[in-house]
């Protein structure tokens, strides 16, 4: 018994060894950590999109479109970038990424307007860039909006009706939007909150494929069992204790970050979200020990650990909902360490469930860690025969 | 190898050869390149989401709160599939997300809609944990409402002794007409995946001039003079040139995502691109050790790349900081250039600033990578000396 605890102890220093002896292994796992969390919360300036610039032409060149404009140019929420009589002057601008809404005030809006006979407005939007195209929609629709209620507003105040009462007249109905746990709309909160967790898994796969493949790339692994006396399981256990201690670390910092110091909102229990997040850590380091079993070239366990942690975070459903992925899609979903994280973090941070919600997904992710035990064998063999090819 | 007159030409073959010869390169430059675009396109193969699931409490229980229900219920992006006697059961579903979202008519919304001076309330709540849930429920909301609030406008107007053709030109005052243009689906597929096109032949050409230069160190067969410098980059561009042909121009027309820029302008614009991203991958390749190193250094560099270029969150929201260290990044001008052209239609003229960019990094990657390949042969002599 003290020899296997003496072995640990070998494997460990010759570890720690190799980990400073070479600037990746603390670059990859903490410097590209620190990196994408300075990236992605310095990304989003103040979180909600706002303000996108939009173009206005005035076809009818009249005193009330000039009037009309320069109210909108007067609201806070607008951006009127370009103002112009020319409607492919706009959509030039638009092509060229310049803005992303184009409001068009047609020819004899005024003398329709004196007529009653409802002059129109036309709106225009991209739909090629998303968020830009979505919250400039939002803006022109509150220009058109206004309008058409400052024109009700006056022909009713030429009939004498006060203010208060004319309110209410133009806007009968009221919509009173909540948006849970994000009230504010903050697209960093939602987005970070995956994306920053993500990466960090996608550091533990990689980083554990490449500290076992590279044993077998470098033929030093008879020197690592040796190290163990022989002993795999010592000799794995040995070997990622260190970088299991890096990844917690970072883990537990990762959290930190996001729910004390960038004071991100946690309506449930902040302890079973780490605990979820530690459990995600542990679960991408078994997936990563999982691939170099499978595959015992370097080369080809990296490659697929890139693509199967890259398209997690497409699968885990934060940005595009599981629900409109196709049946065998969304299956393979759930083969994605991800996903369940990201089912936790909705859990325990944005609608405060109970524990027994997040519980499928915290035995699903440790069923992850009971697949790299399954492989065992094999990688033991590898690391005895070299019976897999170098590169 | 003296069948080749000159230097270059001679480089230029080894440099394919050992490309053509690297099962890892071939994976990553061929199978990585031309798989990647079909998984993504599984991936977002429904462009809308519809029928968002959405709890209702209906306290009002009227034939008014009814009446919109029904339309709501029309609408194609929400469906309505519980009805709550309270809010706390509704509260209940939203929080194991067997809804998305909850409509809420007060006890008091046919009264406050009957009295002419009232303003009825409906809340809407939405779960935040994917945003286009939100997209769904309030781009279904707002369309019910302009109708209704139309007719519920003309009534009150009427009651106050207005006569109908009155009342009604009042509320169409400007009526407004809405165009989504460029990709008139909206989907979330016709947006992200042209942007993901151009990621994959920046990140995939990235890895393979890292792994390339890596196995090359390994083997202690890197030399690091101008002509095989030449001889890398343009080995490199001449496979990635058809490449890159197949998945901007063709895979938007395959997979009927919008395509509505000029083939040609697109295979101009692959140039500079190529090009540019090539003699950046040779500046960062100058420094990895091991044909593997660069996947697991660089793979994060994806999503970096991908936020910082402002595709998904706009350029105009991001600190100006980031905003010139992503003008160093190929992918930035390439990205925007291909969406500009492909999916709104711009002609090569009206993307100049782009195009002129990437050539910009083109040469500037370029001597640098020259520097680069400089400095690190002088290091290598330095050490044949020493170790002789």
């Amino acid at each position: 018994m003290k020899y296997i605890f003496i072995n640990i102890w070998r494997v460990m220093q010759r570890e720690l060894h190799m980990m400073f002896a070479r600037p990746l292994y603390l670059f990859a796992s903490v410097g590209v950590m620190l990196l994408s969390t300075f990236f992605f919360l310095t990304l989003m300036r103040g979180g909600a999109a706002e303000n996108m610039p939009v173009a206005v032409v005035d076809l009818d060149q009249t005193s009330i479109s000039r009037r009309l404009i320069h109210e909108m140019q007067a609201t806070p929420s607008v951006d009127i970038q370009l103002v112009t009589n020319s409607y492919p002057e706009a959509r030039e601008a638009m092509q060229q990424g310049k803005i992303y809404g184009i409001f068009v005030i047609r020819e004899g809006f005024y003398s329709d307007l004196v007529a009653f006979k409802r002059p129109q407005l036309d709106f225009y939007v991209t739909n090629a860039y998303t968020v830009g195209g979505n919250t400039a929609y939002k803006q022109l629709l509150t220009m058109a909006n206004l309008t058409s209620g400052a024109f009700q507003r006056e022909v009713l105040r030429k009939k004498g009706l006060t203010d208060d009462v004319i309110m209410h007249r133009i806007q009968p109905l009221a919509i009173e939007g909540h948006m849970v746990a994000n009230p504010w709309g903050n697209y960093s909160i939602y987005l970070v909150s995956t994306i920053l967790p993500g990466i960090l898994g996608l550091i533990c796969l990689m980083l554990t494929i490449f500290a076992i493949g590279f044993e077998l790339k470098a033929r030093t692994s008879h020197a690592w069992l040796r190290a163990a006396g022989g002993n795999y399981t010592v000799a794995m256990i040995g070997k990622l204790i260190p970088y299991t201690l890096i990844y917690l670390i970072l883990g537990i910092g990762c959290h930190l970050i996001l729910y004390r110091f960038a004071g991100f909102p946690v309506y449930g229990s902040k302890g079973r979200l780490m605990f979820g997040l530690l459990l995600f850590i542990l679960a991408m380091e078994a997936l990563g020990i999982t691939m170099i079993g499978l595959l015992p070239t370097l080369r080809d366990a990296l490659s697929i650990g890139a693509l199967y942690s890259m398209l997690g975070f497409s699968l885990s459903g934060f940005t595009y909902p599981q629900m409109a992925m196709l049946p065998p899609v969304k299956a393979l979903s759930y083969l994605e360490p991800l996903r369940h994280y990201y089912l936790i973090y909705v859990n325990e941070a944005l609608m405060a469930a109970p524990a027994i919600n997040s519980l499928p997904n915290a035995l699903a992710l440790t069923l992850f860690m009971l697949a790299a035990l399954c492989v065992a064998p094999r990688l033991h063999r590898a690391l005895v025969y070299w019976n897999y090819p170098l590169k | 190898m003296s069948e080749y007159k000159y230097p270059i030409v001679k480089s230029f073959v080894t440099e394919l050869q050992r490309i053509f010869r690297d099962p890892g390169v071939v994976v990553i430059f061929i199978v990585a390149t031309l798989a990647y675009p079909l998984i993504y396109k599984a991936l977002y193969w429904n462009e809308q989401i519809n029928d968002v699931p959405v709890a209702v409490v209906d306290l009002s229980n009227s034939p008014q709160s009814r009446e919109f229900l029904h339309r709501w219920n029309a609408s194609p992006d929400i469906k309505l599939t519980h009805s709550c006697t309270s809010m706390a059961e509704a509260e209940h579903l939203l929080r194991d997300q067997k809804v998305h979202g909850i409509i809420y008519f007060p006890r008091d919304f046919a009264k406050q809609l009957a009295d002419p001076l009232g303003q009825a309330h409906i809340s809407l709540y939405c779960d935040m944990s994917s945003f286009l849930y939100m997209k769904a429920i309030y781009l279904s909301c707002n369309q019910v409402m302009l109708e209704s609030m139309r007719n519920i406008q003309i009534d009150r107007y009427e009651q106050m002794g207005m006569d109908k053709e009155f009342a009604w030109s009042l509320v169409q005052d400007a009526p407004y007409h809405e165009t989504a243009l460029f990709t008139p689906t909206g989907g979330y597929g016709s947006f992200l995946i042209p942007a993901v096109l151009v990621l994959i032949l920046h990140q995939t050409l990235l890895f393979g001039i890292c792994m390339l230069g890596g196995t090359a160190r390994e083997e202690n067969e890197e030399s690091y003079t101008f002509t095989s410098l030449i001889g890398r980059a343009g080995a490199c561009f001449l496979t990635y040139y058809g490449l890159a042909a197949i998945l901007l121009g063709f895979f938007p027309r395959l997979f009927g995502i919008p395509h509505i820029g000029a083939i040609g302008d697109i295979l101009l614009l692959i140039v500079p691109y190529l090009l540019a991203i090539i003699f950046f991958s040779l500046c960062v390749s100058v420094f990895i050790r091991n044909r593997e190193s660069g996947l697991v250094l660089l793979i994060s560099t994806s999503l970096i790349f991908l936020f910082m270029a402002g595709i998904s969150w706009p350029k105009e929201m991001i600190p100006q900081a980031w905003r010139w260290v992503a003008a160093c990044i190929p992918y930035t001008w390439g990205a925007h250039a291909f969406i500009h052209v492909n999916s709104m239609g711009a002609t090569l003229s009206q993307v100049t600033r782009e195009f002129i960019a990437l050539w910009v990094l083109t040469g500037a990657y370029g001597v640098m990578a020259c520097v680069l390949f400089y400095i690190r042969k002088e290091r290598e002599a330095l050490r044949q000396k020493k170790e002789c």
